[in-house]
């Protein structure tokens, strides 16, 4: 079982602190993603699997042993660093072939197994050529090929997408899945992209300033986000949060009411953030929804859908609504209505998913 | 150039009525728009004009019985005749030989030293223990040759000199390295060393320095040890900057550093030490013969372009690298 595990990880540069302890089991074939803002420490916490950074507190288990300790070498992992890190000088050929000839891997060995992973990536007719001579996607192709090659324990992605426009990361996105799914080796994968880890992974992990705010399936995480943090981070638009007062039958906000039959339980009066997802809105009231009266700012077509930029009070809102081919319907929308089942809500103060109806 | 020069002639098309002198004016108004940049350029094209194009007008003495009382245009033409004289001369053979051998010895020895150099200094880790060692080895450089010499003469003295102290501890006789004919190239090439090699290994450090991090990052993952990122990382990123000093280098193989060698040498180890330009030096300024000298030079300087040139198309072949 070469599965991944991390506990109370530390990392600290002197007296700075930047990862504060984290726990997190990766399964054996599991594609794990690591998501957070800039500078959340999801690269520090990469590398130290890696062994490219010191671990300063905690045991870091690869397969079973404990590697804390252990070269980056002998600890079986392949990584695929944003910048490709291919060799300028080397041909795609050499480059891929560069680990294994470290590895005194035999020559003809080498060159079918070389023969074998560019004919999964495609790059069977590039492999005499350098990576200056390559598109961009090609050289992602490449640092993959590299990684492959070596068939590691775990592959270790740090970004490797964001130098792609967005159209080749879409295509790559599905390539590396489907790399996965055929290789099925364990994977942790580094992103700042919300829409690329939810596609990816098995399971995310949305950490944010050193340390985890929540481990769940893509799912999981957007059906029931453990905080406003990560409500607020998957999903795009992200989940709108407003500031409000619980009654006995529902929430206010501002000078509208939220009807939330069932789910108060004597909470009346405590502060709250009620958070609706921008698709969860109905132009047309339903069964069980109450109107939210808003001031629509802007209207911006997405095809299909529009996003509709709104406020209610002070609070900006985005919603979405579909378009049936035309937006001229939109333009006149002066009032959405909020599903009660759908509605979340948290802590006013800590931010923590409040399930009040249990 | 080329191109600014079109585009503001696109823009100036409109306002010249008259098509023939078109051109005139574009360029008229070309100047009177980018002047600053003209300005700014001027200082150099001054510099080179004064002190490196006005005496090529000097050069034809080498074709010339020159006078110094004639003058440079009303002294007589005499053809190849100083190159004649010049290349029946085993003076100057032999300093022509001399300056291919330090040359040759120089570039074997003295073009890797501070490539060596600049790799070692990437591998310390400690900072405080770089930068010290670091700062030593550039000292040499900032100080003038002539103290450089003054140090090399004290060193090797037969008397006081420390090489001679520790030669005496095995119970050896003094040498007397600086009046020996052999000796004189390998304590010339190794003050050169001594000399520049540290401040020659900048360079080298700044390319170092520029390689992509992560390369290591992903060769260690591999399981590269850092001999074999010496060798398969660093050595090949700054190949290019390594040809393009290799071309500046084989440029200057005529060009060996003269002022050392006139401080170093004594008649006495003419037979190996005496170089081109020293020999120039001598014909020149002290036995009178400008013209001679001249000719003496104007070769040096063909050689050279020649070497440079020739460096230089080799290494745009065979590397993709090249100075021009
Ligand atoms: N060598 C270092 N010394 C001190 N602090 C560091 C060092 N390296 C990283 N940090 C800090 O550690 C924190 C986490 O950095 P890290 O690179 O892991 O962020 P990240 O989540 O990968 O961000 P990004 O999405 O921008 O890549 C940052 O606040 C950074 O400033
Ligand atoms: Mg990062």
């Amino acid at each position: 079982m070469a599965g991944v595990e991390l506990e109370g990880i530390v990392k600290a540069y002197g007296a700075l602190q930047v990862v504060h302890g984290i726990d997190l089991n990766v399964a054996e074939k599991e594609f794990v993603v690591l998501v957070g803002p800039s500078g959340c420490g999801k690269s520090t916490t990469l590398r130290m699997i890696a062994g490219l950074e010191e671990i300063t507190d905690g045991t870091l288990t690869i397969d079973g042993r404990m590697m804390n300790r252990v070269a980056p070498k002998d600890r079986d992992v392949a990584m695929v660093f944003q910048n490709y890190a291919l060799y300028p000088h080397l041909n795609v050929a050499d480059n891929m072939a560069f680990g294994l000839r470290i590895r005194k891997m035999p020559k003809d060995q080498i060159k079918s197994t070389i023969a074998d992973v560019a004919e999964i990536l495609g790059l069977t007719e590039y492999l005499e050529r350098r990576p200056a001579d390559l598109s961009g996607g090609q050289r992602q192709r490449v640092a993959m090929g590299r990684a492959i090659v070596r068939h590691p324990k775990v592959f270790l992605f740090d970004e490797p997408l964001s130098n792609l426009d967005a159209k080749l990361r879409t295509q790559m996105r599905a390539e590396i899945k489907r790399l996965h799914n055929r290789l099925g080796v364990t994977s942790v994968y580094v992103t700042h992209d919300q829409v690329e880890a939810m596609t990816l992974a098995d399971r995310i992990v949305v950490m944010n300033d050193g340390a985890i705010e929540q481990v769940g399936t893509p799912m999981e995480l957007f059906n029931n986000p453990a905080n406003t943090f990560v409500a607020g981070f998957l999903g795009s638009p992200p989940m709108n949060q407003m500031r409000g007062t619980l009654t006995d039958t529902g929430a206010v906000i501002g000078d509208a009411e939220i009807a939330l039959p069932g789910q108060i339980n004597g909470h009346a009066g405590r502060d709250v953030i009620v958070g609706i997802r921008p698709e969860h809105v109905t132009l047309l009231p339903s069964e069980q929804s109450s109107a939210l009266p808003i001031a629509l700012d802007l209207v911006e077509p997405l095809g299909s859908e529009a996003l509709l930029h709104a406020r209610h009070g002070d609070t900006a809102m985005v919603f979405k609504a579909e378009t049936h081919g035309s937006i001229d319907h939109l333009s006149g929308v002066d009032t959405v209505h909020v599903p009660a089942g759908l509605v979340k809500l948290f802590d006013a103060e800590t931010g923590r998913a409040l399930s009040l109806g249990a | 150039m080329a191109d600014q020069t079109s585009s503001s002639g696109a823009i100036a098309k409109p306002k010249s009525t008259a098509t023939d002198n078109s051109r005139w004016a574009q360029t008229v108004d070309h100047f009177k728009r980018e002047w600053q940049l003209y300005v700014m350029l001027a200082p150099t094209i001054i510099w080179f004009i004064v002190f490196l194009y006005k005496p090529m007008y000097g050069l034809q003495i080498a074709f010339k019985d020159y006078s110094i009382f004639r003058g440079v245009a009303a002294s007589p033409w005499v053809g190849f005749e100083h190159f004649e004289t010049l290349f029946s001369n085993d003076q100057f053979i032999r300093a022509v030989m001399n300056t291919i051998k330090i040359s040759a010895l120089n570039l074997l020895f003295g073009f890797p030293a501070p490539i060596i150099l600049a790799l070692m200094f990437n591998e310390i880790l400690h900072a405080t223990y770089k930068k010290t060692a670091q700062t030593i080895v550039y000292l040499p450089h900032f100080i003038s040759s002539v103290i450089i010499s003054g140090i090399v003469i004290t060193a090797f003295s037969p008397t006081a000199g420390i090489v001679n102290t520790v030669i005496g501890w095995f119970g050896f006789d003094p040498v007397y390295f600086l009046t020996q004919p052999e000796w004189f190239r390998p304590i010339f090439v190794g003050t050169g060393i001594w000399q520049e090699a540290g401040f020659g290994s900048i360079v080298f450090l700044a390319a170092i320095a520029g390689v992509n991090p992560s390369l290591y990052e992903s060769a260690v993952v591999d399981g590269a040890n850092r001999w074999q990122m010496m060798w398969k990382i660093t050595i090949p990123s700054i190949l290019p900057t390594i040809l393009i000093m290799l071309i500046i280098r084989i440029g200057n193989i005529m060009e060996v550093s003269w002022e050392l060698v006139i401080l170093l040498y004594q008649p006495a180890t003419y037979e190996t030490a005496d170089v081109v330009n020293t020999w120039v030096y001598r014909q020149g300024l002290q036995s009178g013969q400008y013209d001679l000298a001249a000719a003496a030079g104007l070769f040096n300087a063909v050689v050279a372009f020649v070497l440079v040139m020739t460096a230089n198309s080799l290494s745009r072949r065979f590397s993709r690298t090249s100075l021009w």
